[in-house]
């Protein structure tokens, strides 16, 4: 059983969206307890596979037991290490949470598109455990693919203005996976292999190939394809749009999930596939990574400073912590990597909180924008996660966000690295600016607010809010293992 | 012509896959950029993708005289008679046939949006679409 753990992991959410359009050819209405059964399941398993890793240590999976002479690297390798299964963890607690959430607002989505919907999304997660366990860079692009085809549909599923919104996301999406596939085409040229252990392997044993055109040509298609997956700063344009017209029940899970999600498979390759951990020769391109984050923390949050829109605005505020996040990854020393680990999984949490908030006030108070939310006064549960989820986004004790960026300022200070420090810190005032405002229209002076509240909110919403707010503290409070735990990360991937 | 162009030239034209591959990938970016008509921006995609295609299965390619990998059953029997250089790369026409799939579904996906953009707003040019939203 220990063994098949990764793969079950998989098919667990792929079986089920397989079976919900047979299912749901003959009863509607169970596709909704079957998918959220089969991602709850997903979640014990999940767990199980984290403590099961954490005794037994990484397990390489040779898929469908292809593997010669008992070599994976050979057939399609999946890794299931430390890094892999907590992210997993994360992925599946998110999303049967996104689809709880999402039962109360399914009268936005029309009644023939239940169906599609859960099997979209059951889709979407198996794709992105996909990604997760990857262990050659071209299951990555098959997996990103996969991924990223249940988004567009998801995004468009609103119809109206979404519809375009999903189309630019499409157009953009594609340009990415494509040149991500120009870059695996480089690499497959130079290395003659696709699996990242071997390619280390090759780099550790001849760091000047590192130096050769078609490697060079490869990174630059190769993260630029990430790029544009995981909306860095000057390729974001895609986002703030699809995120924005997305469902309310959805924006949740794909702010949540899809560029973390990228940003992990950028940190793969650059860790365990170019050996950027132990080699100097990739210095420049995760300096360049490191330099881009900046600009994306800096432009994220000034940019989030100016929106009205409230899901436009949270939008904007993922942009530039994708960018801090860089920032911590290219520092190249462990306490800034397991910040920026760390501080991945509260980034997923904290976005996924925001967005259920925005579409709770949405659904409740008609309140789309900063104007509006006095309304959200009606909502004291809305309003205290509100808080929580924002003390965290800015970073402040004893949130999970405060930890994560605490420990990357440390490892950008350890490594002399003071533009960046200084990047971080101009960023958490622009996000306090931009939070303040929010509250100054929540708690500050307004004309009598109308009765605008839809009756109570519903126990699912408040579940969510609830739970994640919680969540954002707990991790807080729980940091010392939990950042002891992405150091152990750091040292697999070479630091 | 001066020596240096001549000897890149002459580099170039030994690898006219490269080439094509450059200026497939060129047309696409440059239909996809400047076309405002959606179904032509899926068009210039298209190519975009398929140029990337080409570059895969031509690194395929070897020197001399290489065939396609079908192995007898004597080969089978006796592993060390067969001569790897003798045959293609298949590796690439595996992952061709991957990516050909993901571009299928892609544009299957593409072309059901844009009809249901079509549906909606009765027209394929995407300034016009946003002109009625507005």
């Amino acid at each position: 059983m220990r063994d098949h753990l990764p793969v079950i992991l998989f098919l667990v959410p792929f079986a089920t969206a397989i079976c919900l359009p047979m299912v749901g050819l003959k009863a509607r209405t169970w596709c909704r307890p079957l998918a959220l059964a089969s991602l709850v399941v997903m979640f014990v398993l999940a767990i199980v596979n984290l403590l099961l890793v954490q005794e037994h240590g990484k397990q390489s999976y040779g898929l469908a037991g292809w593997m010669p002479g008992g070599d994976p690297t050979l057939g399609i390798e999946w890794v299931n290490d430390h890094l892999a299964s907590a992210m997993l963890v994360a992925i599946s607690f998110l999303a049967p949470l996104c689809l709880l959430y999402s039962g109360s607002l399914t009268p936005t989505i029309e009644k023939h598109r239940v169906v599609p919907y859960y099997t979209l999304i059951l889709l979407l997660i198996s794709a992105l455990t996909g990604i997760v366990f990857a262990g050659d860079i071209f299951n990555v692009f098959v997996f990103l693919e996969v991924a990223a085809l249940s988004a567009y549909a998801l995004v468009a599923l609103a119809g109206g203005r979404a519809l375009i919104a999903a189309f630019r996301y499409l157009i953009l999406g594609t340009l990415g996976s494509t040149f991500y596939l120009l870059g695996v085409v480089f690499f497959y040229a130079t290395t003659g292999t696709l699996n990242m252990a071997e390619m280390n392997q090759q780099f550790i044993a001849s760091p000047e190939l590192l130096h050769s055109k078609a490697v060079v040509g490869g990174m630059t298609f190769l993260f630029l394809g990430l790029g544009i997956k995981m909306a860095l700063f000057p390729l974001h344009a895609w986002l703030p749009g699809a995120y924005t017209r997305a469902p309310d029940a959805i924006s949740p899970l794909l702010a949540g999930l899809m560029t973390k999600v990228a940003l992990y498979g950028c940190v793969r390759i650059l860790f365990w596939g170019l050996a950027a951990g132990k080699l100097l020769e990739p210095v420049p391109a995760l300096t360049l990574l490191g330099r881009l984050g900046m600009l994306a923390a800096l432009a994220g949050s000034l940019l989030a400073l100016a929106q009205q829109e409230l899901k436009r605005m949270f939008a904007y505020g993922g942009i530039s912590h994708i960018g801090l996040i860089l920032i911590g990854v290219s520092q190249t020393n462990q306490t800034a990597f397991a910040g920026s680990m760390f501080y991945l999984m509260n980034d997923a949490i904290m976005q996924a909180g925001l967005f259920f908030i925005a579409g709770a006030a949405i659904l409740h108070h008609e309140a789309r924008t900063v104007t509006d939310l006095p309304r959200l006064r009606q909502s004291p549960w809305l309003v205290a996660a509100f808080i929580v989820l924002a003390l965290s986004m800015i970073g402040i004790p004893p949130t999970g966000g405060f930890f994560g960026k605490w420990h990357i300022i440390l490892g950008a200070l350890e490594a002399e690295n003071y533009l960046a420090t200084t990047a971080i810190v101009v960023s958490t005032l622009l996000t306090m600016a931009y939070f303040q405002r929010l509250f100054l229209r929540i708690f500050g002076h307004s004309e009598v607010v109308p009765d605008s509240a839809k009756g109570p909110l519903a126990l699912p919403v408040k579940l969510a809010v609830g739970l994640t707010a919680m969540l954002v503290v707990v991790l807080g409070l729980c940091s010392g293992p939990l950042i002891g735990f992405f150091r152990l990360t750091a040292s697999a991937a070479g630091l | 012509m001066s020596e240096p162009i001549q000897v890149a030239l002459n580099e170039a034209l030994e690898r006219p896959n490269l080439i094509a591959f450059v200026v497939l990938f060129l047309c696409g970016f440059f239909v996809m950029t400047t076309n405002s008509n959606m179904i032509k921006k899926l068009i210039g995609i298209y190519l975009l993708q398929t140029s990337v295609l080409l570059l895969l299965v031509t690194i395929g390619v070897k020197q001399g005289e290489t065939s396609v990998p079908i192995l007898t059953t004597d080969h089978i029997k006796s592993p060390e008679t067969i001569v790897p250089a003798d045959y293609v790369n298949p590796l690439p026409h595996v992952l061709t046939l991957t990516a050909i799939v993901v571009q299928v579904a892609t544009l299957g996906v593409s072309l059901a949006l844009v009809a249901a953009i079509y549906r909606k707003y009765g027209s394929l040019d995407e300034n016009e679409v946003l002109q009625k939203i507005e």
